[in-house]
């Protein structure tokens, strides 16, 4: 069974259609790359995977189950880091933390969650309101990563990170696939993505253009850039 | 000046950035001055009725509440308008300097975009000067206006040096408390501390004056806001206060400026709190995050519906005096009930419009639902397994929880005032206020219906509120037809301690309050969260 199987997804609002017939899976303990550029698609996809939105057509597993109706029980196996990370200003980031490990009622490891905190190299006695878009997005990794759960759905979590703090991620999610977890991870930095992948989906315009293993992109002798870029400017 | 370079160009960026936000408050203020003076004559038809009035205004709970009264052997219109109402502008001119200066002060400074400007050729003193200076030219203009709007509307007793002596002791107010502003922007790193902190001097303030007015002491002349009041507009006219709060407010911007030019920019001379590293057991939960978005505003609004309880409970003994020759007035309170006693007619009154103002708070904490999801903020909430529906439950649970709290604290503020006078017992305050409740649940009702099924337009339940208020406010007033008051949820509860208890309407009206809610659940179960 897939951990995520979404087929023939729909997503409709008002008039304009998000999401044109999406299809795609992610395997047990694989790291899934979700390749796109802003307004293909990706955040409306992930909103319907987590139940936010509610699909107009097409259906959306996780574990086997239905996204929308079962997604209290679902999210207790699952953390999500939102691509925009928006928190409240009177809180401060060590609260939000505990909050979101006590929301999602995963077993809390005061441990793990320091452990993360050093690494991140977060402060969590500061209010929200002070912290900037890179440490709002540290608190809702750290929040993240300190969940046990079986699968991540990370939404362009480095995009306010530092060099030396995106290598840290990457040893993170390294660390979690050898646990035999599950990581859909949403990017558009292609070297992160070609790392850290085990296989790749390319949404374009609200349809999937491309769906395959890493190693099927390596055999075509091509980078995952030049795929990316091929789908997007060579054949239109 | 290199301290202050660039000053102009500055001072117009905050001119231009201030168009809109201090051109509404401009705007407001003279229009209720302008109003303000315009119906001053008409309540006072009489010299009795001034006279009347001044009685009760001499009294201890009065003078504590706005100021002393003076020049009782020459009453005008003028006058009276001068002791009712310059505190409440003094403290509305207070407020807007206050969030002024830290708006463009500490605030900048906080969100990083002090940083952008700092980096252009001004000087370290730029910013603070010109944000005092720009709040001192909003002041003025607010304080020339207003004395313009009591100068051009014909009103007995009303005089040029009168006018600028009300408007620029209320503009000076709000200059002194705009300088205490910049000071405490420069002791506390944060905006919301500045405005915090300034607020505190406000009350103490207040709280000085109220002293030292009905103790007739030193104390009000040390507080800004009693100072300001001395000037006895359209009286005495003495423009001694105003010269001396400009010059407090001088001296209080000049210590902020001097320690400004010793700090860093980023930091306050007291370094902010540290926060918790770890949240306390009551914030892991969906109520519990709820409940403490909700706090502020609750323990706000209580201590200010406990206020308001205070004050009209005073009124109560004077009630005859008060009343008495003065004919809106009298319509007003008694309404519909001129059969009924001029205490139990303005108890039910009161409760009527207290009721209506409960509803605010009420209004906001579900509307709060909606906020948190226009602002991102439930996405990651709703991404844990926090179910929707404890979201929303919790929401609803608190705004019912308020509804009875304010209710209570609205009856125990009106009675520990008017105790004393034996006209009234604390049962029937209760029964009265308590009777409102399910006025109120319709109200939270409808706005859960909104945010559950359109949260686009969840503003509409605004347009509900201005709909009741009217029609429990002016309806009486106005002799509007009895159908356009009934259908406010308002409009059906029994009038206690006036009108017979009836159980029907209220219990109807409880059980539409839980059909909607329900409904509103259903809504909010199956849309879309998002923006």
């Amino acid at each position: 069974m897939a951990t995520i199987q979404i087929t023939n997804l729909y997503k409709r609002f008002g008039r304009f259609t998000a999401l044109n017939g999406v299809n795609m899976s992610v395997e047990p303990g694989e790291v899934h790359a979700f390749l796109g550029p802003n307004g293909a698609g990706k955040t409306t996809t992930l909103r319907c995977l987590l139940g936010i939105l509610k699909a107009s057509d097409g259906e959306i597993k996780l574990f086997g189950r239905d996204a929308f109706r079962d997604a209290v029980d679902l999210h207790r196996r699952l953390a999500y880091v939102p691509g925009d990370v928006n928190l409240w200003d009177n809180l401060t980031g060590g609260e939000v933390i505990d909050l979101f490990l006590a929301l999602r009622g995963t077993r809390p490891d005061k441990e793990r969650r320091d452990a993360y905190l050093q690494r991140f190299e977060l402060d969590p006695t500061k209010k929200c309101r002070t912290y900037s878009k890179g440490n709002r997005q540290k608190v809702a990794l750290v929040a993240a990563l300190a969940s046990e759960v079986e699968l991540y759905v990370l939404d362009e979590p480095t995009s306010g990170l530092d060099p030396l703090l995106e290598k840290t991620f990457q040893d993170c999610i390294g660390e979690l696939k050898k646990q035999g977890k599950s990581v859909l991870l949403s990017s558009h930095i292609m070297s992160e993505a070609e790392r850290l992948a085990d296989s790749v989906s390319i949404i374009k315009e609200g349809l999937i253009v491309f769906d395959g293993p890493m190693s099927q992109v390596l055999e075509q002798g091509i980078g995952l850039e030049e795929l990316f870029l091929s789908e997007y400017e060579g054949r239109s | 000046m290199t301290m202050a370079a660039n000053f102009g160009r500055y001072f117009l960026f905050i001119l231009r950035r201030e168009k809109i936000m201090s051109s509404v408050w401009i705007v407001s203020l003279v229009f209720f001055s302008a109003l303000l003076a315009a119906v001053y004559p008409g309540l006072f038809p009489s010299e009795a009725a001034l006279q009347s009035m001044a009685v009760t205004m001499n009294t201890p709970a009065m003078v504590a509440l706005m100021g002393p009264v003076y020049g009782l052997e020459e009453l005008t219109p003028a006058i009276a308008m001068a002791q009712e109402c310059l505190i409440w502008f003094a403290l509305a001119v207070i407020i807007m300097n206050i969030f002024f200066i830290s708006r463009h002060t500490r605030l900048d400074e906080e969100r990083g975009r002090f940083e952008m400007l700092v980096s252009l050729p001004v000087g370290r003193l730029t910013n603070s000067v010109s944000a005092i200076a720009s709040a001192f030219l909003i002041n003025l203009i607010i304080a020339v206006l207003i004395a313009l709007s009591c100068i051009v509307i014909p009103m007995d007793g009303s005089t040029a040096a009168g006018g600028l002596a009300y408007g620029l002791s209320v503009g000076m107010q709000g200059f002194v408390f705009a300088a205490v502003a910049l000071l405490a922007a420069q002791l506390f790193s944060t905006g919301r501390s500045c405005v915090g902190v300034s607020f505190a001097v406000m009350g103490v303030s207040y709280v000085m004056r109220a002293q030292g007015d009905v103790a007739g002491s030193v104390l009000s002349v040390l507080s800004p806001m009693g100072w300001g009041l001395q000037v006895e507009a359209f009286y005495g006219n003495d423009f001694g206060p105003v010269i001396g709060l400009f010059i407090e407010g001088v001296i209080i911007a000049a210590i902020a400026l001097i320690i400004n030019l010793r700090r860093d920019i980023g930091m306050g001379v007291f370094p902010a709190r540290k926060g918790r590293a770890r949240a306390s057991r009551f914030l892991l939960s969906p109520f519990g995050l709820a409940w403490r978005l909700s706090r502020g505003s609750f323990l706000a609004w209580a201590a200010g519906i406990l206020m308001i309880g205070l004050t009209y409970g005073a009124v109560v003994g004077e009630l005859e005096r008060f009343v008495e020759g003065n004919d809106i007035m009298k319509r007003m309170v008694e309404g519909g009930n001129a059969a009924a006693s001029l205490v139990d007619a303005f108890i039910a009154m009161l409760n009527n419009i207290m009721s209506i103002l409960i509803a605010i708070p009420l209004v906001n904490t579900v509307h709060r639902l909606v906020a948190e999801e226009k602002r991102g903020r439930m996405e990651p909430v709703l991404a844990t397994a926090a179910p929707r529906h404890r979201m929303f439950g919790s929401y609803i649970i608190i705004a019912l929880m308020e509804s009875v709290v304010f209710s209570v604290l609205g009856a125990i503020g009106l009675y520990l005032t008017s105790a004393s006078t034996g006209l009234v017992t604390l049962e029937v305050l209760m029964k009265a206020a308590l009777f409102y409740l399910p006025a109120l649940f319709v109200m939270i009702a409808l706005s859960a219906l909104l945010a559950g099924w359109v949260p686009r337009f969840s503003a509409a339940i605004w347009a509900v509120f201005a709909y009741s208020f009217l029609m429990l406010y002016f309806g009486r007033i106005l002799d509007a037809p009895e159908y356009m008051v009934k259908i406010t949820p308002f409009g059906h509860i029994p009038q206690i301690p006036v009108q017979e208890i009836s159980v029907m309407p209220p219990a109807i009206l409880c059980i539409l309050a839980i059909i909607l809610i329900a409904a509103g659940f259903l809504g909010y179960q199956r849309r879309d969260s998002g923006r």
